[in-house]
């Protein structure tokens, strides 16, 4: 179910009713929730819910045999049980295809002929997200970070909460099962921050996304054509903003969802577009993606303990395994080398330079960062190297005959959009939508609100999936 | 939130009044979803039924009350704007148990074009047949809950085709131009919505259409486009094997197929008769099928009908055209099993 959708508007307002119902005390809420989120994910397909089961109980139980057991050797059994299913789900329907693909290209380079039938896989919407968000769990339980869940009810809706169970923020357990311990009851002024939150995200998605963004960056990365340099940094740009605002969109409501339930999401996005540096970037752009890539991969595999060298390996390694996380293509890859690279490269320069920030230099070097992001996004968006190729060197004024594909208004519209985005992100890249909103006169904070609805409305989000359920 | 919640609902108030003072009534979509739920009625239907593919000739020039009320049994529509009609066809040959009618509308310049899955004509079709086939619960949810809005609503106006006049925030903002075009190529003329569509599918030209020549003028225009810029030979061969195939099947289990070409005039008229012959192309399928056909150009009563854009008959035409045809197909025995017989 989409959060733009009329179905979840109905689905939301049941929930939301029975919630605040007097007929179910706490644990019946529960249930209700855990029912919901099941409802919300059978309702695209409804055996792959299946999945979420098989994760739940393996995790569950490897969650409580960790707990109690002191036998080392059996406790990483137990780590490597959950990891197997998990990854094992992950390789299977995300990665299976792409695997045969390079085995039969690695057999055919051997010179033997192997011409195997693609497999017919489904990817179940949202598996990265909730198998790296119960993975987790049994993580911290195996490093003992975190106790158990105190019953089964509350693992299951950690793994299945409805809000965030497709395209995250990926959650940690310690930050959302004990959430659910105790009743939860949103605040009249959580619950009205929650529906604006939720209107701000609908408004991202539908209508800057969607609306506005999302035909540009369509048209130009479908394009067979060698394009002129405008036509290629408008498409990418756009990209840059329909992504942001698509996934940004789904976490903001998200947050804003949960928050009318009472119960609290970490951010996941602190306006990345201002962002200084790559560093700055990861810590503002699917925080909870990165901090996750962080502490589960980057610091077991060393992280910057083992002197400059293993550090730069950890670090390409980790955002390699990001840049696979996002999809089953070299493009993907290749979208995380570049992040490494740019991660190291910065880590280099740091040694050898020391900038003081001020207001001049810090708008500049956000807007090299950002133009520098603009060129790894163009790997995640084009399908096909030939296409990356083609747009970087028309992005590089290497096509001055290129082809001019898009209109006027619509160049106007996407540099005036993007501007706007980054200005805004540079002004608040200190603050909060929170901050800021209290020192608006509340009329005045009512009217955008109105405006917003109303340009949702006569929008109506065409757009049948936001950009990271693929993921 | 009360604030935002009053001026949000006065200013959509608002857009509709507006909207509606300009001309504007509320109109369904033909989307996917749409024809989908037609899609799923072949599964239950019996030998008596009635079921319509091919383009928008038959979208249009076939209407619903009026063939039901000539036979007792209305149709199901499964006809596709744009659309070659053959990976329907194939998807009911092929999918379903189906043995009763199925009326296959022959526009020459669609049926013969291509059997390329890419290719617009044959997409189209295909993309309304995967649907189908994987539409979500969701999605079936939110297609019924959005037909009351699109009932009463003119502002719920998103549409899958994209016309020129959609009032949508994305339709209005494309409708933006800043005068000096960048664009080197030429562009494709406007292209507004020209017909009313009920929930059941049944399509009616609208009167603008028919009654005032220069919006006619801009549907011609759209035509006039399409038909200069295709430059790709009718698939003649591959078309034929391809229908004749399903149709053998069809028959074979005991379904009752009817092929039907529909009327054309002023370009279309002569672009079918110059590169698209009716003996070279039509009555070959005819031959080839065995079905039992029916071409306009036969009947007294049909052959002189105007199509106000060169396509498609306006509403009062399009009854006739049924009627009538219901009458003669009645007449030869095609319909042996409809309910007045």
């Amino acid at each position: 179910m989409l959060f733009n959708s009329l179905s979840f508007v109905v689905f939301l307002v049941i929930v939301l009713a029975l919630y605040y119902s007097k007929i179910f005390k706490w644990t019946g809420k529960k249930r209700m929730l855990l029912l919901a989120s099941y409802v919300f994910y059978g309702l695209w397909n409804p055996p792959l819910v299946i999945l979420l089961w098989i994760s739940t109980l393996v995790d569950w139980t490897a969650g409580n045999k960790l707990a109690i057991e002191e036998n080392q050797k059996k406790r990483k059994m137990w780590l490597l049980l959950s990891m197997f299913v998990n990854l094992g789900f992950l390789a299977f329907f995300k990665y299976g295809n792409f695997l045969l693909e390079n085995f039969t290209l690695g057999l055919n380079a051997l010179g033997l002929a192997y011409e195997p039938k693609p497999m017919d896989i489904i990817l179940p919407m949202g598996i990265s997200f909730y198998t790296f968000q119960t993975m987790s769990y049994t993580i911290d339980m195996y490093n003992k970070k975190i106790k158990p869940a105190r019953t089964f009810l509350d693992f299951a809706l950690y793994v299945t909460f409805f809000p965030q169970l497709v395209a995250g923020p990926i959650v940690r357990a310690k930050d959302l099962i004990t959430q659910f311990y105790e009743e939860k009851k949103a605040t009249s002024q959580q619950f009205i921050w929650g529906t604006f939150l939720l209107t701000i995200g609908l408004f991202q998605k539908v209508v800057l996304a969607d609306t506005l963004l999302a035909d540009v960056s369509d048209q130009v990365f479908g394009s067979k054509e060698m394009l002129h340099s405008l036509d290629a940094w408008t498409g990418t740009l756009a990209f840059s903003g329909q992504i942001f605002f698509d996934f940004a969109g789904y976490s903001t409501c998200a947050i804003g969802i949960a928050l009318m339930l009472g119960i609290i999401l970490p951010d996941n996005f602190r306006y990345p577009y201002a962002a200084i540096g790559f560093s700055d970037l990861w810590k503002r752009w699917h925080i909870s993606l990165s901090t996750w890539l962080r502490d589960y991969l980057y610091i077991p595999l060393g992280g910057n303990r083992n002197g400059l060298t293993r550090m730069y390996v950890a670090l390409m390694l980790t955002m390699l395994l990001g840049g696979l996380w996002h999809g089953a293509a070299w493009t993907f890859v290749i979208w995380g080398a570049l992040h490494g690279m740019y991660l190291v490269v910065e880590r280099l320069l740091k040694t050898k330079i020391t900038i003081k920030i001020n207001a001049l230099n810090g708008v500049l070097l956000a807007l090299l960062t950002y133009t520098l992001v603009n060129f790894t996004w163009v790997f995640f968006r084009a399908r096909e190297f030939s296409t990356a190729k083609n747009m970087i060197s028309s992005m590089l004024f290497m096509n001055p005959e290129g082809s001019k594909i898009l209109h006027g208004f619509d160049v106007l519209k996407v540099l005036t959009l993007i501007s706007l985005l980054f200005i805004c992100h540079w002004i608040m890249r200190n603050t909060s939508m929170k901050e800021v909103s209290k020192k608006i006169h509340p009329v005045i904070l009512g009217v955008i609100w109105a405006m917003l609805l109303f340009l949702i409305s006569i929008s109506q989000g065409s757009g049948e999936q936001f950009i990271y359920f693929q993921f | 939130m009360l604030i935002a919640v009053a001026l949000s609902l006065l200013s959509l108030v608002a857009w509709e009044c507006y909207w509606r003072a300009h001309g504007k009534l509320p109109d369904i979509d033909d989307n996917k979803d749409l024809w989908a739920v037609q899609r799923a009625k072949v599964e239950t239907l019996s030998k008596e039924d009635v079921v319509l593919m091919g383009s928008s000739r038959v979208l249009f020039d076939i209407q619903l009350n009026e063939w039901e009320k000539e036979t007792g049994i209305r149709p199901i529509q499964l006809a596709t704007a744009g659309a070659s009609p053959l990976p329907i066809f194939h998807d009911i040959v092929n999918n379903t148990d189906y043995i009763g009618t199925v009326i296959v509308g022959v526009t020459p310049g669609l049926f013969f074009s291509t059997t390329f899955p890419e290719a617009g004509p044959w997409k189209r079709a295909q993309t309304r047949v995967e649907h189908y086939e994987n539409r979500t619960y969701a999605q079936r949810i939110n297609h019924c809950l959005s037909m009351p809005l699109q009932k009463h609503l003119v502002f719920i106006s998103t549409s899958e085709e994209g016309w020129s006049d959609d009032i949508d925030l994305k339709s209005l903002l494309n409708s933006v131009s800043l005068g000096a075009e960048r664009l080197e190529k030429p562009q494709f003329p406007p292209f507004y919505k020209f017909e009313y569509m009920d929930e059941n599918r049944n399509v009616r030209m609208s009167d603008k259409t028919a009654n005032d020549t220069a919006f006619a003028r801009t549907v011609k225009n759209v035509w006039q486009s399409i038909v200069e810029g295709n430059d790709r030979p009718p698939q003649k061969k591959e078309t034929t094997q391809f229908f004749v195939e399903d149709a053998k099947k069809f028959k074979a289990r005991g379904g009752n197929l009817i092929l039907l070409r529909c009327p054309s005039t002023g370009l279309f008229k002569d672009i079918e008769s110059k590169h698209l012959a009716r003996t070279d192309f039509w009555q070959e399928l005819v031959k080839a099928t065995e079905a039992k056909a029916y071409h306009y150009a036969d009947y007294e009563s049909l052959k002189n009908l105007d199509c106000p854009e060169w396509s498609h008959l306006s509403g009062p035409d399009a009854s006739f055209f049924t009627a009538e045809l219901v009458k003669i197909m009645k007449a030869d025995g095609a319909l042996t099993n409809s309910k007045t017989n």
